[in-house]
């Protein structure tokens, strides 16, 4: 087992260097909060909301649908349907979790969201190491930005502009540009990646299929490959 | 409490809230105790193993499938940037920069 020191040591590695991905959920997290406010939503409920839920995504589509005037069920099924990921996502980190006290994987569980687990996938690809606490820290620093920046928001949102206005709705995309190259490991993973490209291509272009569900699909389909595939 | 259409809006608020946080625990915790209990070698394990590239470039692929021509420039720039460097705070500022120039100028 590692010792509490270099348990510590990955903690802060995570708290540090998830900071350039949590000042971007942070810029749309005083977004979410201009919205909240459109549903009259207060400080505390904002607050309350991004420390459970903690999806940024599913927050922003849930309250959209409620600024929109739907039902409070079409509004969670909304929330829920861009969540189903998330489980693809703690699956994929399975060793992460591996033979740890029921709490110690609830908390690691509630505090895994894209931006932590890409960066911890693509610290250990890079040969650090990068376990347990290097997520759980990561993951405290996005949320706790996540909260302030979404209570800030509703009641300063407006006087900043829009992250689309910034570039800043692009930053995610970048960030996950370059944790995919990090990721590359060689030229066996070119057909998953192809096959998980083509099939979000073809659910998404013909707008037939929710990009939720194109996105789950992708990643199937993508480690189905992988998986069938016997080792060169 | 005096009644209001406010204070309706308020409850409902909850009744979003409060399911959305509930089942999103639950399908965060299903992933993480799931997993434990999938196969640890063949098949299973090498496709697990190849999830997150699998997803990620998912990600990238809806994101960029939305866009037009400025964020597919956008995006070659950063993954150019990321071939090169490795370096993922230089790639989000040439990602978020090559975005903004692109939209304000062309």
């Amino acid at each position: 087992m590692p010792s509490v020191s270099s348990n510590r040591r990955e903690f802060t590695c995570g708290l540090r260097e998830i900071l350039p991905l949590s000042l971007g959920a942070g810029i749309y997290g005083l977004a979410f909060g201009l919205l909240a406010a459109q549903a009259q939503m207060d400080g505390l409920e904002v607050g309350v909301m991004g420390t459970i839920v903690f999806a940024g995504a599913s927050q922003i589509v849930a309250v959209e649908r409620i600024v929109a005037g739907a039902a409070g069920a079409v509004a969670v099924v909304a929330g829920i349907a861009l969540n189903l990921r998330l489980l693809l996502i703690t699956a994929s980190i399975r060793d992460v979790f591996a033979g740890r006290p029921l709490w110690q994987i609830a908390l690691g569980a509630h505090l895994t969201t894209d931006e932590n687990w890409a960066l911890m996938v693509s610290a250990r690809a890079r040969g650090q190491r990068a376990g347990y606490w290097y997520l759980v820290g990561a993951g405290i620093n996005l949320l706790v930005v996540w909260v302030v920046a979404t209570v800030v928001g509703v009641y300063f949102a407006g006087t900043i502009p829009e992250p689309r206005a910034l570039g800043m709705d692009f930053a995610f995309t970048a960030a996950f540009i370059a944790i995919a190259r990090s990721l590359w490991t060689g030229k066996h993973d070119l057909a998953p990646w192809m096959t998980s490209f083509a099939t979000v291509a073809l659910l998404v272009l013909p707008g037939f299929v929710d990009t939720s569900w194109a996105l789950i699909a992708g990643g199937v389909a993508g480690a189905t490959v992988a998986g069938v595939r016997h080792h060169e | 409490m005096q009644p209001s259409p406010g204070s309706d809006i308020m409850n409902e608020i909850w009744l979003v809230i409060l399911p959305l946080a509930g089942v999103t625990f639950v399908i965060r915790m299903t992933g993480a105790l799931m997993g434990q209990r999938l196969p640890q070698g063949g098949a299973w394990a090498r496709a697990l193993k190849a999830l997150p590239g699998s997803l990620i470039v998912a990600l990238v692929s809806v994101s960029l499938l939305a866009g037009g021509p400025h964020e597919w420039a956008a995006g070659a720039a950063a993954a150019l940037v990321a071939l090169i460097t490795r370096n993922l705070p230089l790639t989000m500022a040439v990602g978020i920069g090559s975005i903004w120039l692109l939209r304000s100028f062309f």
